[in-house]
């Protein structure tokens, strides 16, 4: 038996060949000569499952960022049999006229540091890596500031996959006040953290109409479908997600009542305009703003508009009902 | 640049190899230490992937196995002796490879972030940033946008104190609590959940404290230098020692709504329901927290914080009450 050869070895080995040939190395090629491929075939392993194994590895480095060219017959471009691959280097390669200033790396560095454990820390630590690697001297961090994100939604990883091919998705999404989650079939196009909560854009598939999803009320798994959509439609989406959040917010205004020198006033009033009696605050969703209200209690008293005064009431209802007896004990 | 190393999958060292092998030629020879350090992962794994990267190489001709010179190499003595790496012979991977699309889309999202920060804003760096990660992407990043947030008199302020490493004064409006002055030494502004947060030095308290900057105001930057730069920041929303539990009981799938606001310790999960215990300086405080959940949160004990909640929550329903009457409006 020949000795195993790690799958990285294998990976690395196949990047280095592909980058090395001008015009390509066909298949057999790879199988027979490439470190990793060529000691399993010499044990005897069968070609057919070599072959699967170059199929994988080629997907692997692709999801790498690694641009993997097939050059096909010129007679015949479905006909693959005695296609060629090779890694075209202008591809590859960091533009060379991108470059880095030492202010700049900075800035990334802070950019980079804002997710905590999810993937995307991970991702944007080997971004920054990346300009590192170039060779910037100088690189003084920024100090002071600790920006944040977090993306703990389970439904955030598959969306994302889902914009960067393009592919529809569906979801079972459930609104407050609703019984049972209603099926949703949508084009994500974006991914929005707005208010601290994050949304995915996209079009609504059953209404053509483009619509806002809460993440954290997608009640199950995201199921990425097979059906792709145009992907000029991503253009501008992430701007064209703001500019609608913006208009919403606009649209909704909440006239309250708050009494001066508490919590709810001091919180409200950050991003209140006055008016006549109490004053205006803009907002996105009504059940969203109705728990921040809720918690203010006596603080605060919607006087319209009145969905937003009964979704108030409900709560606080709820809440002195889950309260009633003395004990905890139901 | 990471805590936890953790280990490393096939494709992460594959990537890691794409990086690492440009980083080592443009610097020449780098510490086993500093190489490690900068990759994320222990000197051990490190010495042991700079030995593999000599089994990489050009593919072999028809059977026979690669000339010296087609395969990468390294200073085997300066390694074994100093544990310091130097590559002697490379054969490709000299170029630093373009951004995959998520590092790109998760690099793009972070300066959005951090384009609030007045020493970001300041430096009027992004746009030109935002361009050039778009382009030096091998795929089109997804969309993953944040939306700005406003930089207030008060944030301002602060910013400036962090800065300048000058203490700031202001009043201080805590929930429930008389407003107060506070001198602090700022060491830090944490923002999260969209909220911004000074971290520093309390002269009032003698101890690190966290203030939210919603309930700051009028602040004021003094002369006084800071002293305390240097200390420790504490976790943003760690417990105090004089702190009492509360226990409270949710449905699970709403547990992590709490995470990240209190320390929780304890949780018991019973048929989809958690109790868990959260820490206050003040058990009553935990009304607001209970409100916010409309019911769905049952503070249990002790009992003056299960009335506080059933009291806050019953005045605020009163709000909306026709005294006259008594008919709901």
């Amino acid at each position: 038996m020949a000795a195993r050869i790690p799958a990285e070895e294998r990976l690395t080995n196949l990047v280095v060949a592909l980058m090395a040939t001008e015009i390509g190395l066909t298949k057999q090629q790879i199988l027979d000569n490439v470190s990793g491929y060529r000691q399993r075939a010499d044990a005897g392993t069968r070609s057919d499952a070599l072959e699967k194994m170059f199929e994988r590895d080629k997907e692997e480095l692709r999801a790498l960022g690694v641009p993997i060219e097939t050059i096909g017959d010129a007679a015949d471009p479905n006909d693959l049999r005695e296609a060629r691959y090779r890694i075209p280097q202008a591809e590859y390669d960091l533009p060379s006229d991108i470059e880095f200033t030492a202010a700049e790396l900075a800035v990334l560095r802070l950019a980079g540091s804002v997710w905590s454990a999810e993937s995307a820390s991970g991702d944007a630590q080997s971004g920054v890596r990346k300009i590192r690697a170039l060779g910037i001297d100088g690189d003084e961090p920024i100090i002071g500031f600790a920006p944040r994100i977090t993306a703990r939604d389970a439904a955030f990883a598959p969306l994302q996959e889902a914009i960067e091919k393009s592919r529809v998705v569906g979801f079972d999404y459930l609104k407050p006040g609703e019984d049972a989650p209603r099926r949703r079939t949508v084009r994500p196009l974006a991914l929005v953290d707005y208010e601290a909560r994050w949304h995915v854009f996209g079009i609504d598939v059953d209404v053509e109409e483009e619509r806002m999803f809460l993440l954290s009320r997608i009640v199950d798994d995201v199921k990425v479908s097979s059906a792709t959509f145009d992907a000029s439609l991503r253009d501008g989406a992430g701007e064209r997600a703001l500019q609608g959040l913006a208009m919403v917010a606009e649209k909704n205004a909440a006239l309250l009542e708050v009494t001066p020198g508490t919590e709810a006033a001091l919180r409200l009033g950050r991003r209140a305009t006055p008016a006549a009696q109490g004053i205006t605050v803009p907002f996105v969703d009504l059940h969203i703003l109705a728990d921040e209200i809720a918690s203010y209690g006596p603080e605060v008293r919607v006087v319209e508009p009145a969905p937003l005064r009964d979704a108030v009431i409900a709560r606080l209802r709820a809440v002195v009902d889950a309260h009633q007896t003395q004990e905890g004990e139901r | 640049m990471m805590a936890q190393p953790k280990p490393l999958l096939a494709a992460d060292r594959v990537r890691l190899y794409l990086t690492l092998v440009p980083y080592l030629l443009e610097h020449g020879e780098v510490s086993l230490a500093e190489a490690a350090e900068e990759f994320g992962v222990t000197p051990r794994e490190m010495r042991g992937m700079v030995e593999k990267l000599t089994v990489i190489g050009l593919p072999g001709e028809s059977g026979y196995w690669q000339q010296p010179q087609e395969m990468f190499d390294i200073n085997w003595d300066l390694l074994d002796e100093q544990d310091v790496i130097e590559i002697t012979n490379d054969v490709a991977l000299r170029r630093v490879p373009r951004f995959t699309a998520r590092e790109a889309a998760a690099l793009l999202a972070g300066l959005q972030m951090v384009a609030a920060v007045p020493a970001v804003s300041d430096s009027g760096l992004v746009a030109g940033l935002i361009s050039k990660l778009s382009r030096g992407a091998a795929d089109a990043p997804a969309d993953v946008v944040v939306a700005p947030s406003a930089v207030d008199a008060v944030r301002e302020v602060v910013a400036r104190g962090v800065q300048e490493g000058r203490a700031i004064s202001f009043t201080y409006q805590a929930p429930d609590a008389e407003p107060t002055t506070r001198t602090v030494d700022p060491v830090q502004i944490l923002i999260t959940n969209a909220q911004w947060y000074l971290q520093g030095w309390c002269h009032l308290r003698q101890a690190m404290r966290t203030f939210h900057l919603d309930r700051v105001s009028e602040p004021k930057l003094t002369d006084i230098p800071i002293t305390h730069a240097g200390d420790v920041v504490p976790e943003a929303f760690a417990g105090l020692d004089d702190e009492r539990e509360v226990t409270v009981r949710l449905p699970e799938r709403l547990a992590p709504l709490l995470r990240g606001f209190f320390t929780a310790d304890a949780s018991e999960l019973i048929n989809g329901t958690v109790t868990t215990r959260l820490h206050l300086a003040d058990p009553r405080g935990v009304k607001r927290l209970a409100a916010r959940f409309g019911g769905a949160m049952e503070v249990l004990h002790p009992s003056i914080a299960r009335s506080a909640t059933r009291e806050w929550a019953a005045s605020g329903l009163a709000l909306y009450h026709r005294p006259a009457t008594g008919e709901e409006l």
